[in-house]
């Protein structure tokens, strides 16, 4: 009579330190998943609202008290999340946890000074992992400019293969024509894996019709990327030059990045004793100590005619500005920072291009690990990421021996609707597969769906 | 407000309930009364708008604070209004008023009855009367909990709601495991009891029942005698299980993981023990002075006044003497400590004695900050600091308590009893107790009042289960509609 829910695998008793803009991302999205979360923060009203809001244990303190520790089960817990805005506290807050309970450690550091000497940290201090958010979105942000027609890029099979979010230009090859048509004429293999067009997303098949202006995901192998793109008549290059406005830490990693990359870099900065420190650390990028909301200053250093322009302040609302003035005045690439999670849909509307927030994808660092975590527990997940707006869940199952869809062409597995089989990892190498390919135990299989909650490769079959 | 969200829930509850009336038919059965079939039919006929009322599982799952309060209010209301009907349609009450009254105060474990001959009623009946006590005493709404899962904020909002406290503390970190823990700590507990008790002699079904009694802090007997007729092993045994589900289900917890430092700590359980130990020293020493104890054993008059202050102050409602006989000041100590009530997060009602405990100290912070007008002193509870919206919140309850206290005694007054009859009947109502004194004394029971008075009562009795909020909340018309929004989102 009471209809109970299909049982999950157990949560992991996860810890976490911090609730600031990353930690309550994690404390929604690990409770979403099922864990046995206990939180700690030193602010008892962001505490009591996580608390009321989803089903966690919330503590008041700090985090790195070993008695609070001892409250929050340390003893017993699988994993221990050091969030908090200060790096040495979350250092310490692993360091106790790892000598109190022996449990799976994960730091923020922020810091650059620390970064350099992040793998000496990790390993003498035990921990599990380190993540910079500010790091992590300079990655994030080099990669798009590295190829600049994607709008997004979430990468699996250990970076081998990437899905590719873009939108289908006015007058592109690939207007009115089927998606099996689009495929028959494609040079490298990619599977169309969402099509989303006003407000509409649906998993395409091969009779599906793309339009310009519809946004599509499409799965490669990260070699064939650029190939791709040349393919359907969108030759891509990487950006030659990049004007950043913000000279805060995530700038300067991006700025690194971009100058490995030979990437010509301005980068404007308002405080004149930041842009001396910046010139210091950079040398071969150019800082202009001004302000980056000046529209004639970004007309003088020549905002109409540079490569990419990616707005970092720490305000959202400049950001924003700044981008809707990039994008009237040039034909550049323009990727927008945004702190902030709310008023998404707005957002969306704006088309701003690309944008990056980096509480997700520090988040998502920490979610994929927390998977793999769980891997050893019983669940078979090795990577996922929530697309458009979280109504498309892209999953990478590792397929163990015995799994009942081993062995079966794809084409007669009785597999659940809109659901597509994007890609096989077979040792290292990406495969795209048809109707006659076969998942074998080993494999990796990566499935795009707008169905949630898979656990386990099993999932997929009706 | 989540219309859809919160019909589903009470769906859910009505379910839960059709189950729980099951073991009455079983009763029914072995007793070979024609009862059990009424039994059947409501838990059918509930089971199947259980269904019907669940079929439509809604879309929209944002559950706020007010929800959570409206969803626990109703479902007790619908919980209650479905659980009288088997005592009416068995004949064995005749007025459905009178059968509300009576599951009301089973559900709310208060124990007060309109029964002028409790053994007349069917076996079936009183078991029922009973097992309202065992549901109502940990709550429906936790039961729920602990078997459905639902989606993540929708928990938080009805343990919320539901369980008694200024403050909830969960124990793990998932409200479903929280839940599981409190009821098998709860059936534990009650499973000793029953096994205790039939070693002492007592029959199968009297155990079971005095058992629930106890176990919900009710006070529903099957007996006219209520535990009177028992050996005095039995009602020791009685005694001590009272004052142990009195007391915060937490330190339960706490002891089986071996943190007994923190139970130590546990300002509130210090004073409960405090009081209890110092009212019945109080009762024996005014019972032997008075005289009233002449001619009784010491034992008996220690075993009656530990008897009787457990019970009251558990909120129980049990009675092994007459104490409506006592001398003044036995019988004030009585009424106070109806106020008083058990702990927090147990199953007993009351003011609880934590809001007490954070009450005095904060009239002792008051006194100091004359004496040292610019000292700065935070509260601590369980020598943690204590938030200042809780002892904040802690007056705003006390207040509102008495005003519905008062406003309750002054309708209860129409009917023309006298004072301490309809003083006591608010107090043992609205504490959750059952007798009071005088006409309302043990000995007697709540039949000749008006029908107003007793929805006053159930009123009462609801609101002093719920910790007056969630049954309040009912009558605030911006629940319902806020003036110039538009009714679409509600």
């Amino acid at each position: 009579m009471l209809k109970l829910q299909k049982k999950k695998p157990d949560g992991l008793k996860i810890i976490v330190v911090g609730c600031g803009k990353v930690g309550s991302t994690l404390v929604e999205q690990l409770s979403r998943e099922g864990h046995d979360l206990t939180i700690i923060d030193e602010s008892a009203a962001i505490v009591e609202n996580l608390s009321t809001t989803y089903d966690v244990l919330g503590l008041t303190g700090n985090g790195a008290s070993y008695s609070l520790q001892k409250e929050a089960g340390v003893e017993s817990a699988d994993l221990m999340i050091a969030v908090t805005g200060s790096d040495e506290l979350n250092l310490l807050c692993c360091t106790l946890a790892k000598k109190a309970g022996n449990c799976a450690t994960i730091a923020s550091i922020r810091n650059p000074d620390y970064t350099v000497e992040r793998r000496f940290l990790r390993q003498q201090l035990g921990l599990s992992m380190i993540v910079n958010p500010d790091l992590e979105a300079a990655t994030e942000i080099a990669r798009l400019l590295r190829l600049p027609t994607a709008l997004d890029i979430n990468s699996f099979a250990k970076g081998a293969a990437e899905l590719i979010k873009f939108r289908i230009p006015k007058g592109n090859r690939l207007h009115e024509k089927t998606v099996a048509e689009a495929a028959q004429n494609l040079q490298c293999g990619a599977l169309f894996c969402a099509l989303e067009r006003g407000h509409d997303l649906s998993i395409p098949s091969g009779s599906s019709v793309l339009r310009e202006g519809d946004q599509v995901s499409v799965l490669v192998s990260a070699k064939d990327s650029r190939s791709f793109f040349r393919s359907i008549g969108v030759p891509t290059h990487q950006v030659g030059s990049t004007m950043i406005v913000g000279g805060g830490r995530s700038s300067y990693y991006l700025a690194r990045q971009l100058l490995e990359m030979g990437i010509n870099v301005k980068i404007i900065e308002k405080s004149a004793k930041r842009s001396a420190e910046l010139s210091e650390l950079l040398p071969k990028a150019t800082i202009l100590n001004g302000d980056g909301t000046d529209e004639q200053l970004l007309q003088e250093e020549g905002i109409t005619r540079t490569d990419s322009f990616v707005p970092l302040t720490g305000i959202d609302e400049e950001n924003i500005l700044m981008t809707l003035y990039a994008r009237r005045v040039s034909q550049g690439k323009v990727i927008t920072k945004l702190n902030r999670s709310s008023f998404r849909d707005v957002i969306a509307q704006l088309d701003l291009g690309s944008v990056i927030y980096p509480r997700f994808i520090t988040a998502e660092t920490i979610v994929a690990y927390v998977r793999a975590l769980q891997n050893s527990i019983g669940s078979n997940i090795e990577t996922l990421y929530k697309l458009f707006d979280d109504r498309v869940e892209a999953a990478e199952f590792f397929v163990g021996p015995g799994a009942p869809v081993n062995g079966i062409p794809l084409s007669e597995l009785p597999l659940k609707d809109n659901l597509l089989i994007a890609c096989i990892n077979r040792g290292g190498k990406i495969l795209i597969p048809g109707g006659s390919d076969c998942i074998q135990a080993e494999d990796t299989v990566i499935v795009v769906t707008t169905h949630t909650g898979f656990h386990d490769i099993r999932d997929i079959l009706k | 407000m989540n219309i859809a969200l919160i019909f589903y829930i009470i769906g859910r509850v009505l379910q839960i309930e059709a189950v729980f009336l099951l073991p009455s038919c079983a009763v029914a059965l072995s007793y070979g009364e024609w009862q059990g079939w009424v039994y059947l039919g409501v838990a059918a006929a509930a089971a199947l708008a259980g269904q019907l009322i669940c079929m439509r599982k809604p879309k929209n799952m944002t559950f706020l604070t007010r929800d959570g309060f409206a969803a626990v209010s109703l479902s007790w209301l619908v919980l209650s209004a479905v659980g009288a009907l088997p005592l009416r349609l068995c004949g064995d009450i005749r007025s459905y008023t009178d059968a509300l009254f009576e599951t009301i105060s089973g559900f709310t474990t208060t124990g007060a009855s309109i029964l002028t001959d409790v053994e007349a009623l069917s076996y079936s009946s009183l078991f029922w009367r009973s097992l309202t006590h065992w549901i109502g005493g940990m709550g429906v709404l936790v039961f729920l909990l602990a078997i459905v899962p639902m989606h993540g904020g929708t928990h938080m909002q009805l343990m919320r709601a539901e369980s008694p406290g200024p403050s909830v503390g969960k124990l793990v970190p998932r409200v479903r495991s929280t839940a599981k823990i409190l009821y098998l700590i709860y059936l534990g507990l009650t499973a000793t009891e029953v096994i205790l008790l039939l070693c002492g002699g007592m029959p199968l079904f009297d155990s079971l029942t005095l058992s629930f009694g106890t176990a919900g802090t009710g006070g529903f007997a099957p007996k006219n005698t209520s535990v009177a007729g028992y050996s005095p092993y039995l009602q020791w045994v009685i005694t001590i299980f009272m004052i142990m589900f009195g007391v915060n289900f937490n330190i339960y917890f706490l002891l089986l993981m071996r943190r007994f430092r923190d139970v130590a700590k546990n300002d509130e359980f210090r004073s409960y023990l405090l009081i209890i130990l110092t009212s019945v020293a109080l009762i024996v020493w005014n019972l032997i002075r008075s005289g009233t104890a002449i001619g009784m054993a010491f034992g008996d008059t220690l075993r009656h006044s530990a008897f009787q202050v457990a019970s009251i102050m558990t909120t129980t409602g049990f009675s092994t003497i007459d104490f409506d006989l006592w001398p003044e000041l036995s019988k004030t100590i009585l009424v106070l400590l109806m106020f008083i009530g058990a702990c927090a997060g147990s199953t007993g009602g009351g003011l609880k004695v934590s809001r007490i405990v954070i009450l005095c100290k904060n009239g002792l912070n008051e006194l100091r900050s004359y004496v040292h007008p610019r000292s700065v002193r935070k509260l601590k509870m369980d020598g943690k600091t204590l938030d200042d919206g809780v002892s904040r919140s802690v007056g705003v309850y006390f207040f509102t308590y008495m005003l519905i206290f008062t406003v309750s005694l002054l309708i209860l007054c129409r009917d023309g009893m006298n004072f301490s009859t309809n003083f006591t009947a608010v107090a043992a109502t609205f504490n959750n107790i059952g007798p009071g004194l005088s006409l309302v004394g043990p000995t007697m029971n709540y039949y000749s009042y008006s029908a107003l008075a007793k929805y006053t009562m159930m009123f009462d009795m609801l609101a002093g289960r719920l910790e007056l909020y969630p049954m309040l909340l009912l009558f605030y018309p911006a629940l319902w509609w806020e003036k110039g929004f538009s009714k679409k989102h509600l």
